[in-house]
């Protein structure tokens, strides 16, 4: 299987984050998770500069349903379903490649601060998919900021990373969150700030926790002499994707706490770097999946950007901010710009490739990266011109 | 078998009432004999379906460890800990650690087993430096 260069996103677009973020401590309710969703496809249609009826395939976010969503935008696909986002872009370029679909929509939406959607305590939100989110209640341990704190305090132990480096994350995506206009938190903030802010599940501040906000998400992706050809903006090609779960000991946090997720990562490295044809060293960006800031550490060890255990002097001396050698999730990732569970990442990263992002734009960006580790499942895609 | 929000499939039943006798036990592989948690029907070392339930030795390692700050349950009042043990038959068990802490670092410690009530009065295991 090669994906390679077969499909290329043509369309972004979004829920007005800030917006919404007050209207709803405001007691209002905007709209529902469809309602974010719709709106979100309604602004990527515009970006992409095509008509609802170029679309003919419909992939939307595990928040909403899937015939729903069809429903209310009137697009019966020859392809569809239902995935999370990293998935969706990958789904898309296989039912492209197997010329099941031309021109797909990946679309999402999420109400989950309005409908006060918990992510710990006795009803941890998807705890049905994952037996670990709720299987350790009897003895007080629930939410999954605690299987990361769990997780990177054993990884502290090993590579000798503290909380002060841990910080770096923070303080860099609150800066690239201060330059980034529909970023809902833009207050730069320092490691003094980090450090002196409280535990939630200690190590874990709560600056190293994502935001719980509502919004939108859709991006359209095409195949790629098609694209080209509709598309308003020059495509932004898919060059790599890859993929490796690990399901073994899941629920007693093995991978998570003797191998800190590294086989998947390296595995899914290793699939997607060869798909690409390129390597760490060629990305301009990064985008990691960060509802918790050590997601951050963990993947640029596990996907070769520094060497194994070195990633806390790589954060502090050679800096992932946009003022440092390898600038991570560019927009402020879930931590300062907007928690939408890894769709806003790619949007991002399809922004700093087109050259879009004006005061947070990467210079000469050529390839982004993103790549998540959800419960130990690793994926990555590169896009680039 | 009340135990508020206790993840309790039919094979963990078994698990809770030996926790109940004071005396956990888990499933070993009649086949290759690994011991596995959480409880469930196959090994996922050789998928034999075979197995006997095993008391415990007790004892175990720290591999990690965390303090609540935030409370998220009822009977749950912050600040308190939650340990990954390794048990000395392999699987990793969360739990908590009771009475002395350790000086210096927690991961590595060698910790036992011991029963304490949990908020409904149910024994349940947590552990503690080992002698």
């Amino acid at each position: 299987m090669n994906l390679s260069k077969v499909a290329a996103v043509i369309g972004v677009g979004q829920t007005d984050y800030v917006g919404d973020y007050a209207r709803v401590r405001n007691g209002e309710k905007p709209h529902n998770s469809d309602g974010y969703a719709v709106q979100a496809f309604n602004n990527a249609l515009a970006d992409a500069g095509i008509s609802r009826d170029d679309i003919d395939g419909l992939i939307v976010g595990p928040t909403v349903a899937y015939e729903r969503i069809g429903e209310l935008l009137g697009i019966n696909p020859t392809w569809g379903g239902q995935r999370d986002a990293m998935l969706a872009v990958i789904e898309a370029c296989m039912a492209i490649h197997c010329g099941l679909a031309k021109t797909v929509a990946c679309i999402y939406g999420n109400d989950q601060r309005s409908a006060a959607v918990q992510y710990g305590g006795p009803q941890a939100m998807g705890g049905d998919l994952f037996l670990s989110y709720v299987y350790h209640s009897p003895w007080g341990y629930t939410s999954q900021g605690a299987l990361y704190a769990m997780m990177f305090r054993r990884f502290m132990e090993t590579t000798g990373i503290t909380e002060r480096e841990l910080g770096e994350v923070a303080v860099a995506q609150r800066l690239h969150g201060s330059l980034t206009p529909h970023a809902i938190m833009r207050q730069p903030i320092t490691i003094e700030d980090y450090m002196a802010s409280r535990y939630i599940c200690e190590p874990l501040h709560l600056f190293d926790y994502c935001l719980i906000n509502d919004g939108g998400v859709a991006f359209i992706i095409s195949e790629a002499d098609l694209a080209k050809k509709i598309s308003k903006k020059p495509p932004v090609l898919i060059h790599g994707v890859g993929r490796y779960d690990l399901n073994r000991g899941a629920t007693s946090l093995e991978p998570r706490l003797l191998d800190f997720y590294r086989p998947a990562q390296e595995k899914c490295a290793a699939q997607v770097y060869d798909m690409a044809g390129i390597g760490p060293e060629d990305m301009s960006a990064v985008q990691v999946y960060d509802s918790f800031s050590c997601h951050v550490p963990f993947a640029l060890e596990g996907y070769g950007y520094c060497r194994s255990g070195d990633v806390g002097r790589f954060m502090r001396e050679e800096g992932i901010s946009l003022n440092g050698r390898l600038p991570v999730n560019t927009a402020g990732g879930h931590l300062s710009e907007t928690y939408m569970q890894g769709w806003a990442h790619q949007v991002e990263a399809v922004r700093q490739v087109r050259g879009e992002c004006d005061a947070h734009q990467v210079k000469d960006c050529r390839f982004v990266h993103y790549n998540s580790d959800v419960a130990g499942k690793a994926v990555s895609v590169i896009y680039g011109k | 078998m009340s135990r508020s929000r206790a993840v309790i499939s039919i094979y963990d039943q078994p698990m809770w009432k030996s926790i109940d006798a004071r005396k956990w036990q888990l499933q070993q592989c009649k086949s290759c004999g690994a011991f596995r948690y959480p409880p469930g029907p196959i090994c996922d070392k050789c998928l034999s379906m075979d197995y006997t339930w095993k008391d415990l030795s007790g004892r175990g390692k720290v591999l990690s460890w965390v303090v609540f700050h935030r409370k998220y349950l009822p009977d749950y009042e912050p600040p308190y800990n939650a340990v990954a043990v390794q048990l000395a038959e392999g699987p990793i068990v969360i739990s908590n650690l009771v009475g002395k802490e350790p000086e210096g670092g927690w991961i590595g410690r060698d910790v036992e087993i011991c029963y304490e009530p949990d908020a409904e009065g149910h024994p349940i295991p947590r552990v503690k430096l080992a002698a």
